[in-house]
């Protein structure tokens, strides 16, 4: 019966093709304004994974196996977390052309521009794909385990959402968060397991990918597309509650400051 | 019959809270990190009740700064209230100088943006596309990006989509102060046209004759409140003896 609300209410209402037509825009502003277009968004990651390979591989000798691949996974989830979250600090005043003339849900302007950034993640992740079984050396195919990668992107969708939410409206009554998250993003880098040996992560900070929910879903990516294995179960629950009780928080944030927007702003 | 609520408003208020920045230069800024801009209050609407019923054509008078333009702000979700409840009963869209439309898209990606903003689905679109364009007379600058279109252009393609898209309430501020003389003609006929038969209209003009001629009834507001509300030829007589 549920469902068949649901599906009754979809087919009336035109919010879906609404959030399609904006992420479609939102990714063609994004990639199709520049010179180098669509293209810029292959090269960045493996620019990337170049810089880091060259200071921990070659240099600092860190010795994890499949290095590039081991970047590659990890920097695409940093970058779909880190342009979902700095790229919408301001979303509310860039976007406010769509609601300062009409009642439209203001979630739906976050909801279509996280699902842009989501074309150009699965873009990156079957690069990812076609690197780790086509290049990278000494290592097994993937196997249906790789599958985990969509509740884990569910996973760090709704984070990068609520973090969003959280940020944007506290934007609207204090414009400094944009500077204090930029040191924050900068910060959480450093202390999420992206370039480290996972070892020598978890040596040096105990029980912190319990804590850093972006470690969580980072350590179970490599886990299901490298490894092969089912994810840490555990971890992903805790993950999986950690974004949910955040969607909840940016939510409140949304019905108690971002309705000031328009006036604020 | 009871005829069916568009607008129920209840109680509602609103001021804002304008802050003074009288700290100009960088050492002032320095030496008053925490002495903040004082905050001056300006009781924009002052507490007031209505109801505007479905179909109903609502005339909305005053002279400039009474507070026509936050109402209807109110009224359509852009702004919230600080006492009060609305309850508003349909799609809204809130109409002057144009609609909502972004500087860094093209026209036709404008056009579709606010029309499913509005409510439309992707083919009824398509079906009205051509009409859009060719009344805000934009045919061959359909895929340029409008911050190369002049104020007027930008002002007609967004009432073309308003007219062609449409909602189920409409507040519409000043519309026909939009364009040159042959399109201010042109929207007038519009109006006269069957564009909001059917629709509820709250209608923002200092133009006598178009509220005479439209509004079943209308609002008189004198400082943020709502002196009164009802019968056309009252509010306006009342309008005009305010002028003097």
């Amino acid at each position: 019966m549920i469902i068949g609300i649901l599906t009754d209410w979809f087919r009336r209402s035109n919010k879906s093709e609404r959030l399609w037509l904006l992420a479609k825009i939102e990714f063609k502003l994004r990639y199709y304004e520049n010179k180098l277009g669509l293209f810029w968004a292959l090269i960045k990651p493996i620019m990337d994974i170049a810089i880091y390979y060259v200071v921990f591989q070659t240099i600092m000798k860190q010795n994890v196996p499949a290095f590039a691949s081991y970047l590659f996974i990890g920097l695409i989830l940093w970058n779909f977390f880190v342009e979902s979250t700095t790229g919408t600090v301001q979303i509310l005043n860039t976007k406010k052309y769509l609601y300062e003339y009409s009642n439209m849900n203001k979630l739906e302007i976050y909801v279509s521009t996280l699902l842009s950034n989501t074309i150009g993640f699965f873009f990156n992740f079957i690069m990812f794909l076609l690197f780790y079984n086509l290049l990278e050396k000494d290592t097994t195919y993937s196997t249906i385990h790789t599958l985990w990668i969509l509740p884990l992107f569910i996973n760090l969708y709704i984070l990068s959402l609520a973090t969003s939410l959280i940020l944007s409206n506290i934007y609207v009554i204090a414009k400094d968060i944009t500077q204090i998250w930029t040191v924050f993003t900068s910060f959480l880098f450093f202390l999420s397991p992206i370039f480290y040996k996972l070892d020598t992560f978890k040596a040096a900070l105990p029980s912190f990918d319990y804590i850093n929910p972006l470690a969580g879903i980072i350590i179970n990516a490599r886990k299901a597309t490298m490894e092969g294995t089912y994810p840490d179960f555990k971890l992903f629950v805790f993950d999986f509650a950690y974004a949910i009780a955040l969607l909840m928080f940016g939510t409140f944030l949304l019905n108690k400051l971002g309705s000031k927007a328009a006036e604020k702003l | 019959m009871t005829k069916a609520l568009a607008i129920q408003a209840k109680g509602i208020s609103k001021t804002f809270h304008i802050s003074e920045d009288s700290h100009n230069t960088v050492k002032h800024r320095l030496f008053n990190l925490f002495n903040p801009p004082r905050a001056k209050k300006v009781q924009a609407i002052k507490t007031m009740d209505f109801d505007v019923y479905k179909g109903e054509c609502i005339g909305l008078l005053g002279r400039n700064g009474c507070g026509k333009s936050t109402l209807i702000r109110l009224l359509a979700g852009v702004y919230p209230t600080d006492t009060g409840t609305i309850n508003i009963y349909g799609n809204t869209l809130l109409m002057n100088l144009g609609v909502g439309m972004s500087h860094q898209l093209t026209a036709r990606e404008n056009i579709y943006v606010s029309a499913s903003v509005l409510g439309l689905k992707i083919k009824e679109i398509d079906k009205i596309f051509d009409q859009i364009v060719d009344f805000a007379e934009i045919r061959e600058f359909v895929d340029t990006k409008i911050k190369y279109f002049s104020s007027g252009m930008v002002a007609r393609l967004g009432f073309s989509i308003a007219v062609n898209g449409g909602a189920d309430i409409m507040f519409l501020d000043e519309i026909f102060a939009v364009g040159d003389m042959k399109f201010q003609e042109k929207a007038i006929k519009v109006f006269e046209s069957s564009w909001i038969e059917g629709k509820t209209v709250i209608l923002v003009s200092h133009g006598m004759d178009v509220i005479k001629k439209y509004c079943n009834r209308s609002a008189f507001m004198k400082n943020g409140s709502l002196v009164y509300f009802g019968d056309t030829d009252k509010a306006i007589q009342m309008y005009i003896e305010d002028n003097h």
